[in-house]
């Protein structure tokens, strides 16, 4: 089924996250603020959270066991799964690899180079498993170490080989936390420090309100419920912008279609020429007439202003 | 009054000049200042295995648009992925802007891989990729300059098997004038204003 841009704001969107930052930051909490969050935690590190902030979790020791728990009929109470930490999950995923697949290993049972790309296409398929099919939202959690670039000092996910990029894929958000003086801070934008991905409006550098007690977890709630905010305003205006740019590529098309000798095309220049245009259309049908135009060996007469 | 010309390849050789000074640097073998050189007299090079490489990429995408690509070929995968995201766009696309820096009248100019939708992409065959690379890269702040109606520009990352995809919108784009600005200034201090001038004359 055919489905317009304006249709994306049928139902709630749910959001692929990704937090990353270094160990002992606050990551776990802030990932668990998420609504109604299943705690997917990998990393044994739930007793290091506030008891106040825990959140029902699981504590898989195989991927299988990650697999087999995360079906439709145990998430019915919850709306965003957690895992704690990516880089874990990786590591359970390695194992796993190897038992489909002999040659995703080597001898000494790291990974192969075919290994380490079938773990980035599982690490895809499964949060594209949980955002589509169980539909949650997913928020991982990755530490993060700094790396040496000339002078500069960057952060990275501590992931191993190439996967650390492919997990940027799926994800709709990501970013860094680090502490800026006294705040801990999110930063959801590209800089010289690192990558990052923010949309819709969301993202720079979010200030995370400490947790007084009795404070409710809430932030990526209330991140989650501002995305789907700027989601719909940005479906609606992109959704006019598009329609405006498919009508402008539709009538252009059509008028070039029309063209077939230097007559026709002298009687749709006009026309052509009248196209209410939006986004990059003008630049996208100039050249579609220009191509056209050459196809059917015409030359633009400048002194009589017509082709022939 | 005459204009000059800049474009991305331009910029990006200065900048690699700059930040990896060959003579106070001896791990590197390459002399950036010399291969800047020859950017700025606009003098042939030879290519490079890598340059062969992502011309070979580019083609590959190029031949599945056109329903000619070898789906044996080992690079097919993620030249189809690339192929399906630029479908129906127009490709090679040449755009140019004359701006206004300093007391310069300044042509800028850049190929576009492909324009479709609001998007400008751009097709990078890489054997090493990191989420983030082209953060530093002048091409999208160039580009975005060239086609201002443009949303936003989107890399199109491939080291033949993996595709990646690492997007720019404006308001994280570093303003193109200023390196321009900076780079006319560096040209001025280091006495090679006059070289640029005699090969970059536009048109």
């Amino acid at each position: 089924m055919i489905r317009q841009p304006g249709e994306t704001t049928t139902k709630v969107k749910k959001i692929r996250m990704l937090i990353a930052g270094y160990p002992g930051i606050g990551k776990s909490t802030l990932g668990l603020s998420a609504p109604r969050a299943l705690h997917i935690d990998i990393d044994h590190g739930i007793d290091r959270i506030e008891p106040i902030y825990r959140r029902p979790f699981i504590q898989p020791q195989t991927y299988d066991e990650v697999l087999n728990d995360l079906i439709p009929e145990n998430l019915t109470d919850f709306d965003s799964l957690v895992f704690d930490t990516g880089g874990k999950l990786i590591d359970l995923m390695k194992p796993w690899a190897i038992k489909q697949d002999p040659k995703n290993g080597k001898r000494d049972g790291s990974l192969s180079l075919q290994g380490y790309g079938f773990v980035g296409r599982e690490f895809t398929r499964l949060m594209d498993h949980c955002f589509y099919q169980l539909d949650k939202h997913v928020v991982v959690l990755f530490h993060a170490v700094e790396d040496k670039d000339g002078d500069a000092t960057r952060l990275r996910l501590m992931v191993e080989g190439g996967t650390k990029n492919s997990v940027w894929l799926p994800m709709d958000l990501g970013g860094f936390m680090e502490m800026i003086g006294n705040d801990r801070t999110l930063g959801l934008s590209n800089c010289e420090r690192y990558y990052a991905k923010g949309t819709r409006g969301i993202n720079g550098v979010l200030k995370i309100p400490a947790l007084a007690p009795g404070d409710p977890n809430v932030f990526l709630t209330k991140l989650f419920e501002q995305y789907q905010k700027k989601n719909e305003a940005d479906a609606e205006m992109f959704a006019e912008m598009q329609e405006a740019y498919e009508d402008a590529m539709r009538r252009g098309n059509e008028i070039i279609a029309a063209v077939t000798d230097a007559d026709s095309a002298n009687l749709n220049m006009s026309l052509f020429k009248d196209i209410h245009h939006a986004l990059t259309s003008e630049r996208e049908l100039k050249v579609a007439w220009n191509r056209h135009i050459k196809e059917l060996g015409l030359t633009y007469d400048l002194e009589t202003r017509a082709y022939k | 009054m005459e204009r000059y010309m800049v474009t991305h390849s331009l910029l990006s050789s200065w900048l690699y000049a700059i930040s990896e000074n060959p003579y106070e640097d001896a791990t590197t073998e390459r002399d950036p200042m010399a291969e800047f050189l020859t950017v700025l007299r606009r003098e042939q090079t030879e290519q490079t295995e890598a340059m062969l490489k992502g011309i070979a990429f580019e083609d590959l995408v190029t031949a599945i648009l056109n329903g000619t690509g070898d789906q044996t070929h080992e690079w097919y995968y993620a030249a189809n992925r690339i192929a399906g995201i630029i479908r129906g766009g127009i490709l090679q696309y040449g755009a140019k802007q004359q701006v206004r820096i300093g007391d310069r009248d300044v042509m800028l100019y850049g190929r576009l891989d492909a324009l479709k939708g609001g998007v400008i992409y751009d097709i990078k065959y890489t054997g090493h990729y990191e989420a983030g690379k082209y953060f530093d890269s002048t091409q999208h702040p160039m580009y975005l300059r060239l086609v201002p109606e443009a949303r936003q520009f989107s890399y199109l990352v491939s080291n033949g098997k993996d595709f990646w995809q690492e997007t720019y919108r404006r308001d994280e784009t570093a303003d193109i004038d200023r390196i321009v600005a900076n780079f006319y200034s560096w040209l001025d201090v280091q006495g090679l204003d006059e070289l640029y001038r005699q090969h970059w004359q536009a048109l």
